[in-house]
């Protein structure tokens, strides 16, 4: 277990120091995907990675328990994200790695994580925003060796926020992403 | 109420978006300022009925909000005679419309039953925009839009002048982003089965499919001119991306292919084969077109720190929200001039979601003034903004029928 997650951190450096040296947009933020690393894209990992819509045994469809099982009461620190960014800021890692350490010490867990956004600018994109989150969250714990299959990610744009205030420091807190753990 | 030509005229809100690298023209010449066609009807012939009132009183507000036309006294313009007659349950219009110069421009006989005497004079003024005018008017239409008057974000339908509200959802759930589409069918975004999962609601029947279900997000689904396929935004794959859906064969193609970048809100030009959409690849929303066959996506917007929710209308001019300072603004871009002009005025409100009114004259979009969101209707050619709904609750996102 040890050595897999070594290997895979080492992995992630490696490719990582290539991304770096061999696809730098400049300009180019952490839109998007995958760019659990200072925004720059390490990898894309598909959500839907087992089981067609609606199919036979499509695991990770359908409604919450269909998905999941039950959820964990358990308290976990949202990742907050700066204005449309969807880039892990360096001082939010820990928290993506502390529940990559719960991930890792309970096999039997899954995890979903929500993407949210402030309530400025436009619905729909606001929703793509905070799958982007999601998204980019969920990669991070897949480059550090959690499962992707275990890993599934929710947007809910502005639509449920955290605060309902309208200045600056509700906005802060409602650009998060959110752990619910199930098992 | 009576508006002169001179003041529409100085109402003009259009200003000149620079477009960089991005756009042909430099300077846009709007469409505004063509006046407006005087309409007497002083020979219109209504009896004192309660629906033969209601009916003028509709006829005259939808005939105003056309922007074709100005009341005037006899002798100039357009002559509108015949009358309204209400015997028993039923109504009966006779509309006879003549222009000096070019004769009798309609002539019939329009019925309904007196219950439906509101949608019979969306139907005659309609009748006589496109008499006179050439263009389809928007009187008859509806549009479907959120609210929150039930403290949830529900579907709500309203006719084009705002009456005749009703609450399509009751889900108790998220609804967003409606999209009316051809067929009479509706396309959402609901958290019903508490996942972004995509729905298309026939109206007629009142029949709801969930029509992709796809882990992670579902969402932004339009309706293609023929009713055939959907494109729409899905993450399934890892990164939100654009595909196209066909409703019969649920074949899915993608469109899009950004590790890097994401989209989302797109809408179909009117030929069924373009597609307009944001994508944050340069950092910021901004808009661009491919084809379905899925192109390298074109940008087409560079001013603004965001340009998003387009709406690709009739005439080839796509309608969107752009951010410039700190306020939204919608603008008008003009895909065969690649000219762009500010329709909203600059008066400290928001303005988002666009969406063109079959028309292609008016868009129907979101007001937001202290946090409050109304759905008003703008005129690209300089009528004064009309709210559409004043509520209790928030009202936003509307989407006209064709």
């Amino acid at each position: 277990m040890n050595k897999g997650v070594c290997f895979k951190v080492v992995l992630v450096c490696v490719l990582t120091s290539i991304i770096f040296t061999g696809c730098k947009r400049p300009g180019k933020k952490g839109a998007g995907l995958g760019s659990g690393i200072d925004g720059r894209v390490t990898a894309v990992t598909p959500v839907g990675g087992y089981g067609e819509e609606g199919g036979p045994g499509s695991f990770g469809m359908g409604e919450e328990r269909d998905r999941f099982g039950n959820r964990v009461d358990s308290e976990h620190e949202n990742v907050y994200f700066a204005y449309d960014s969807s880039q892990i800021a360096a001082g939010e890692r820990y928290k993506a790695d502390s529940i990559a350490q719960v991930m890792q010490d309970s096999p039997g867990m899954r995890l979903e994580i929500e993407g949210h956004s402030d309530e400025r600018g436009s619905r729909e994109y606001n929703l793509t925003l905070g799958e982007s989150r999601a998204l980019a969250v969920r990669q991070y714990l897949i480059d550090v060796g959690v499962e992707s299959e275990r890993i599934q990610t929710k947007s809910y744009g502005e639509e449920n926020p955290a605060e309902f205030g309208h200045d600056e420091e509700a906005y802060r807190l409602n650009r998060r992403a959110k752990f619910q753990l199930f098992e | 109420m009576r508006k002169s030509f001179v003041s529409v005229g100085a109402l003009s809100i259009f200003t000149v978006l620079g477009l960089g690298n991005y756009g042909a023209a430099q300077v846009h010449i709007s469409d505004r300022g063509s006046g407006k066609t005087g309409l007497d009807l002083s020979r219109f012939k209504s009896d004192s009925s309660k629906a033969s009132s209601e009916f003028l009183q509709v006829l005259k507000t939808d005939l105003t909000r056309s922007g074709w036309f100005a009341f005037t006294s006899a002798g100039s313009g357009v002559a509108l005679k015949g009358g309204c007659k209400n015997s028993g349950n039923q109504i009966s219009v006779d509309c006879a419309v003549q222009q000096r110069g070019r004769g009798t421009l309609l002539n019939r006989n329009y019925k309904s039953a007196a219950t439906d005497v509101r949608r019979l004079a969306h139907q005659v003024a309609d009748a006589i925009v496109k008499a006179v005018t050439g263009n389809h008017g928007m009187a008859s239409a509806r549009l479907v839009m959120v609210g929150t008057r039930s403290g949830k974000k529900e579907l709500y339908v309203a006719d084009s002048d705002g009456q005749g509200l009703k609450q399509m959802t009751q889900d108790n759930s998220v609804s967003v982003a409606p999209k009316w589409g051809p067929n009479n069918q509706i396309v959402y975004t609901s958290y019903l089965k508490g996942y972004p999962d995509v729905y298309l609601v026939d109206i007629l029947t009142g029949g709801r499919d969930r029509i992709s279900s796809h882990a992670g997000l579902n969402t932004g689904a339009d309706i293609s001119p023929d009713g055939r396929d959907i494109v729409l935004i899905l993450s399934k794959d890892g990164n939100p991306e654009l595909y196209v859906k066909n409703l019969r064969t649920k074949k899915l193609v993608r469109i899009t292919n950004t590790p890097g970048a994401a989209e989302a809100s797109p809408s179909w030009a009117p030929d069924g084969n373009r597609i307009v959409y944001v994508c944050d690849s340069s950092g910021r929303p901004n808009l661009y077109t491919t084809s379905r066959q899925g192109v390298r996506g074109k940008r087409i917007t560079s001013s603004g720190s965001e340009n998003v929710s387009p709406d690709w209308g009739p005439n080839n001019r796509i309608v969107y929200c752009t951010r410039s300072g700190r306020e939204y603004r919608i603008a008008v871009f003009d895909a065969g001039t690649r000219a762009s002009a500010m329709i909203s005025p600059a008066d400290g409100a928001d303005y988002e979601d666009p969406s063109w009114a079959p028309d292609g004259r008016h868009v129907a979009c979101t007001r937001t003034v202290n946090h409050k969101a109304q759905v008003y209707i703008l005129d690209t050619k300089g009528d004064e903004p009309i709210a559409l709904t004043n509520y209790r609750g928030d009202w936003y996102s509307p989407s006209w029928s064709p």
